[in-house]
């Protein structure tokens, strides 16, 4: 089709193009090597196959937003279906006679059959016009409908160029290029159309009833849809829509260990140095964050899912994980595309999350599980924490007492140790001493539950029931610490180090068969991350244990609490990052409540605000807390399903316990809704019958 | 600028303190830093961090337990630790202080920061001692310390906010009240690196001195009364104390 | 060698603290047991000395001694005390007298006792009752050797006892005061423009349990509510987070209210020595075992952030 001329001014042309699309390729993979070792990824191939499935059924974003989801669909398919209409179509400008309208064949591809072609156009044209749609939808979402979804809160520390809507360019010029591309080829195909409509071709056809046949009309829009293409490939790679193809590799790479284990502080392969005789924890500059935290800014595409879902963002802080991934990217542009390699120099608190953004994350993983692309973000916040902290950064005042007490006394409420085990001491039955004596259970009490006199008393029905129903267990009293789970995530990696081994200590002194906790952030990380440290334990989450006592006969139900209606909070590190959603729900169902489901529940539950050491936090920011928020979707939820019966909170977590009692209070609450701990209905409906004492004592604490 | 400090490791109160014979049952309790001594290294770090000059953390080791909270304080900043090999968890203020003064005495100090007071100084406090043995002005009470060549400027606080401001010329020791700046966070990261990287010089104890107190009697103090407590829910609490408030005129 | 017993006096301004009377009291007491005398010692300068109720008071005057020195002052007393070797000297275990006791204690090899609340003789011989880790014991001991050396906590002994009309004796500083290596330079005045909480009728006082600064605010907005005023205890001046003009106890100031309302202070002797004096003192610490419970009026184990904001709502 082509003439000799245009063979070579194309030839030319794609030769530049790909060239400097392979630098900017070149130019990312260096970017990426440069990062530290992240945890071996195991069996690539087999992980790569799994997540391009997902991609394909595109599984990963269908987890919110259906309907923008659902026209994402149309981008991606419409826009898998060009590559190959692009490839076909410079075959046909090179091979003479290649000619594919009205199921023509050429003869050096007899495999061509007409119904292939036919299929081939009819996909083709039909995936035209969803691109068209799709793009024109999501352009009239950003820049006319302005979707705040879109869009970062002014106090978001931004790159400049981002701020200066360095996206909306992108957008723009992506935008534009789909539309001018394929109006470009389907003009070409309505122009190729000499013997008037093709069935196969319905909107090509329709532009040739218009605009009629023109071979000079096909030249000119072969080279408009193609020039197109040459311009957009090296584009790509200097833009946010390295997404296409980094997507799904991402999601491939992703981690593979445990939600609930981070990875260690210090990557493989990290040694001391002159200067830092300590090998340096976690991340200051671009370059300290590993080569996948690298990759995850070329993966993103800012739909900015996980700031939604964001617990900190809610609360009005200057967090938004998207903005995090594309600082990031921004960051390394300018450094290799542009003229700043300057800024890689720069600590990453002013280049890409501001200081006070990174000790706002409640480290609830929302961002990660909802990311299409497998990101981590809050993994690049807690290196950020563990270097400020090894660098000797201010911290919060409120932190910096927890970690002071944590490290003297091995509890964050600067409590002796030897008082520990003091709630014990005052239940009206010995409770045993795992350090001294066997027991089947060693149950890991956690600091709030056994200091903090609001949840005591849930601590001691606990104790209680597991005694009621003859289960075997003990604690460690003043030889257990805190679990260490928060103090990790604040990024004191050397403390937390210090408590597994006073913990593991006291675990090799003491004969257990299994943990039971009650806590789900001691439980994370006993059963996660212990492992890493040599400490392989059996570790159940009390919810887990009742069950099994129930199923034993161990309890049995004997009054319904069908005079209750309830709805139950899924804490982070129960349900998100260990899957447990279905303990406590059986549990509720047992005990006879009517049971409402919040419309954040399970995997998408809304974080409380605690986690990650926010509890231990001296400042309280102003506006609606996670939990304040929460508590009146428990109450809408109600709402929805209105009865005369007494609307409870149920939680399974002492923070959960202080953080929506206080929020109930903070609102207004009182009266309507009442925060419980399961443990309450469980010792209602089993008929515990608590010492008159001890109920006093309860009620006075 | 040779910079000292001198610390006490005392018996934790965070805890119930037991009783054995005529004292504290030493056996069943943690010992702890000296929450005083925590102003007086940062203060001492302070120092160093303007004028130049090592920091030597120095204490009796009473129950061998000494090791943890020098490198603490060299993890804080100090440079070097010595541990003075009491291991009598009974030693008092003025065996502690006869020892310190004799292993602070060949270290020719500019300046000497303590604590300025500790719970358990039942005879007294061992800056002022230490002041006493190495014939060194002594001023406590103090909240800022400045050093300019062979003068000290401190600030010492008297009660209600009053203070007054003095030059003393070096060596002198310092009691510290409190440090300019409220004492940093110690990542323990680097404790333990310390941990395994530092040593600690050992000093056998030196000079003998005594309290000459004949201890007839310890206990907790005879409850002679108790507040009238108010028990049930805060928003109860709450409640029952704005009552009493308003029926006293008070709210 | 001699059955006198040193009270050594306080002074600021030319006003005597009340540890002053309060040992001079202790110390006449002491002096009738034993056959000997009380005597007031005052290091000064163109002070009057002449309300002591002691059986004699000795001032030094001396144009150097008109500030508190501790190198000066330390001179003067050890002088006098070598020449009259008394059975006991009395300080105050106060900003002076600490800087003092346990020096001279050391100079002389003569026992010591600090924190001091109570004084008694047996059978001759002398009991020292002393407060020590944090209120938490009390330990009676027995100084052994002719000349014992305490430090006196203020509020052990009643005021009144030693106000008295006994003429000073004025002499000159038994030593030169020359050459001296600690140099008084200025008086540093609280802070300007705050409060004065010694003139408040009632406290809202915070303690370590507040937690950080950020929650001062919550306290501040309960005192509102009832017309009070913020005051601490020191560790919560010590890490910045109010002014020490706020300062309430031993190394802050004394307060005497109709109304102290206390959230989370565990309450040390030494802050107990600065507000015993309250009229209605009523405490919220989650501690049931803390210290200042034996001495408030009323108190509760509840949670000081919601009992707060529960008050806050009620009033």
């Amino acid at each position: 089709m082509l003439t000799t001329i245009e063979r070579i001014v194309f030839v030319v042309l794609a030769l530049t193009s790909v060239g400097f699309t392979i630098h900017g390729i070149k130019t990312i993979v260096d970017s990426v090597r440069k990062g530290r070792s992240a945890p071996e990824v195991k069996n690539i191939p087999a992980s790569l196959v799994k997540a391009g499935i997902a991609v394909l059924f595109q599984r990963t974003i269908f987890r919110t937003r259906k309907i923008l989801s659902t026209i994402h669909l149309g981008l991606f398919f419409g826009l898998i279906t060009y590559a190959f209409v692009n490839l076909v179509d410079i075959l046909e400008g090179f091979i003479p006679g290649f000619d594919l309208v009205y199921g023509g064949k050429h003869p050096a591809f007899p495999f061509l059959n007409s119904g292939i072609i036919n299929t081939f156009n009819l996909i083709a044209d039909v995936m035209s016009g969803a691109l068209l749609f799709s793009v024109t939808v999501f352009l009239v979402r950003r820049f006319i409908v302005k979707d705040k979804q879109l869009t970062y809160r002014e106090n978001i520390l931004l790159n400049p160029k981002v701020k200066a809507g360095g996206q909306n360019k992108d957008s723009l010029i992506v935008g534009t290029f789909v539309i001018l591309h394929v109006a470009a080829r389907l003009m070409g195909q309505a122009f190729r159309l000499t013997d008037g409509a093709d069935a196969f071709t319905p909107i090509a056809s329709f532009l040739n009833g218009i605009f009629g046949a023109s071979q000079t009309g096909v030249h000119v829009a072969w080279w408009v849809s193609l020039c197109w293409v040459l311009y957009i490939l090296p584009y790509i790679t200097r833009s946010k829509h390295t997404h296409f193809t980094v997507g799904p590799v991402n999601l491939g790479l992703a981690k593979q260990n445990p939600r609930g284990q981070l990875d260690p502080a210090v990557p493989a392969g990290v040694r001391a140095t002159r200067t830092s005789p300590i090998p340096e924890p976690g991340a200051k500059f671009l370059h300290d964050l590993s080569w996948k935290r690298i990759l995850d800014s070329y993966a993103c595409v800012q739909c900015n899912r996980c700031q939604e879902v964001c617990p900190a963002n809610f609360y009005g802080r200057p967090l938004s994980p998207s903005a995090l991934e594309v600082n990031k990217r921004y960051l390394i542009k300018e450094a290799t595309f542009g003229s700043h390699p300057e800024r890689l120099l720069l600590p990453l608190t002013e280049t890409v999350i501001s200081a006070e953004a990174v000790w706002a994350c409640t480290t609830c993983h929302a961002c990660v599980s909802i990311c299409p692309v497998g990101n981590e973000p809050m993994a690049d916040i807690i290196d950020i924490r563990r270097r400020l902290i090894i660098d000797g950064a201010e911290i919060d005042s409120g932190v910096q007492n927890a970690l002071q007490s944590l490290a003297t006394n091995g509890n964050w409420m600067n409590k002796g140790k030897r008082l520990r085990g003091r709630w014990a001491k005052e239940l009206e039955f010995p409770v045993k001493n795992a350090s001294e004596e066997q027991v089947d259970y060693l149950w890991f009490v956690g600091d709030t539950a056994s200091f903090d006199e609001r949840v005591v008393p849930n601590t001691k029905i606990v104790a209680r029931i597991f005694n009621e129903a003859g289960l075997d267990f003990g604690i460690m009293y003043q030889n257990e610490s805190n679990a260490g789970n928060d103090v990790r995530r604040v990024g004191e990696e050397g403390l937390f180090e210090q408590l597994v081994e006073q913990n593991m200590g006291a675990f090799g002194k003491a004969q257990f068969k299994k943990i039971v906790t009650t806590d789900p952030h001691s439980f994370n990380t006993l059963k996660n991350e212990y492992p890493q440290f040599g400490g392989k334990f059996d570790v159940t989450h009390y919810t887990s244990v009742l069950v099994k006592l129930f199923d034993e006969g161990k309890l049995t139900v004997k009054n319904k609490l069908s005079n209750y209606q309830v709805t139950f909070h899924d804490p982070c590190y129960l349900g998100r990052y260990n899957g447990e959603f279905t303990a406590p729900r059986k549990l509720l169902e047992m005990v006879g409540v009517k049971f409402n489901e919040m419309p954040r529940n399970c995997e998408t539950s809304f974080c409380c605000g605690a986690g990650g050491g926010q509890i231990w936090n001296g400042k309280v920011a102003p506006g609606e807390r996670p939990a304040e928020n929460r508590i009146k979707e428990a109450l809408t939820t109600f709402d929805k399903n209105p009865s005369d019966k007494k609307l409870l909170f149920i939680v399974t977590c002492p923070k959960d316990m202080i953080m929506y009692s206080d929020a109930v209070k903070t609102t207004g609450k009182e009266g309507k809704i009442e925060v419980r701990d399961l443990i309450q209905l469980i010792a209602e409906a089993v008929g515990l019958e608590m010492p008159l004492e001890a109920e006093a004592v309860a009620s006075a604490a | 600028m040779n910079i000292v400090v001198a610390i006490k490791h005392i018996p934790s109160i965070a805890d119930d303190l037991p009783v054995k014979g005529n004292n504290v049952d030493f056996d069943s309790v943690d010992f702890v830093l000296n929450e005083f001594d925590e102003q007086s290294i940062e203060q001492a770090v302070l120092v160093k961090e303007a004028t130049g000059g090592t920091v030597t953390v120095v204490g009796v080791d009473m129950i061998g337990e000494l090791d943890g909270v020098l490198h603490l304080a060299l993890a804080k900043g100090a440079d070097k630790a010595v541990k003075i090999t009491g291991d009598d968890p009974a030693a008092d203020s003025h065996q502690q202080a006869k020892w310190l003064a004799e292993a602070i005495k060949g270290m020719s100090p500019n300046i000497v920061f303590a604590g300025v007071q500790a719970s358990n100084d039942l005879d007294g406090q061992i800056g002022p001692m230490i002041a006493a043995h190495l014939d060194m002005p002594y001023i406590g009470g103090v909240s800022s310390v400045e050093v300019a060549g062979d003068t000290a400027t401190v600030n010492k606080e008297f009660a209600g906010g009053f203070g007054a401001k003095y030059a003393v010329s070096l060596p002198m020791v310092v009691g510290v009240q409190a440090s300019t700046k409220p004492p940093r966070y110690a990542p323990i990261s680097k404790v333990r690196q310390v941990a395994q990287t530092a040593t600690i010089e050992k000093v056998a104890p030196s000079g003998e001195s005594s309290a000459r107190l004949t201890m007839k009697k310890m206990a907790p103090p005879v409850v002679t009364g108790h507040a009238e407590m108010f028990t049930g829910s805060s928003k109860e609490v709450a409640a029952k104390i704005v009552d009493l408030l308003k029926s006293k005129g008070l709210a | 060698m001699s059955n006198d017993i040193f009270v050594i006096t306080e002074h600021m301004d030319g006003k005597f603290s009340d540890v002053s009377f309060e040992m001079v009291g202790k110390a006449k007491e002491l002096a009738n047991a034993w056959g000997g005398q009380s005597v007031s010692i005052v290091v000064g300068s163109g002070i009057s000395s002449d309300g002591f109720a002691s059986d004699s008071t000795i001032q030094v005057d001396d144009e150097t001694l008109n500030r508190f020195n501790p190198e000066a002052y330390g001179k003067v007393i050890e002088a006098l005390v070598k020449e009259k070797s008394p059975r006991l000297v009395m300080f105050g275990w106060s900003a002076t007298g600490m800087d003092l006791a346990a020096w001279l204690s050391a100079r002389l090899g003569k026992p010591c006792v600090a924190y001091v609340k109570g004084i008694n003789i047996e059978g001759g011989a002398l009991i020292v009752n002393s407060q020590i880790y944090g209120g938490k014991m009390m330990a009676d001991v027995s100084p052994e050797g002719d000349m014992a050396i305490v430090a006196v906590l203020a509020g052990s002994f009643p005021v009144e006892a030693g106000q008295g009309s006994t003429a000073a004796t004025q002499i000159a500083s038994p030593v030169l005061l020359d050459g001296l290596k600690i140099k008084f330079v200025e008086a540093i005045k609280p802070a300007a423009g705050d409060v004065d909480i010694t003139a408040q009728t009632k406290l809202v006082s915070i303690g370590r349990g507040i937690g950080s600064k950020d929650n001062v605010e919550l306290a501040e907005e309960l005192a509102k509510k009832i017309g009070a005023t913020v005051s601490s205890s020191r560790p919560v001046v010590d890490a910045g987070w109010l002014p020490r003009t706020r300062q309430v106890g031993k190394s802050g100031l004394k307060v005497k209210p109709k109304l102290y309302l206390m959230l989370g202070i565990s309450g040390a002797p030494e802050h107990l020595e600065g507000m015993k004096g309250a009229e209605l003192i009523i405490a919220i610490n989650t501690d049931k075992k803390a210290p200042i419970f034996n001495v408030a009026h009323y108190g509760s184990t509840a949670d000081l952030f919601e009992v707060a904001e529960a008050m806050l709502e009620l009033l």
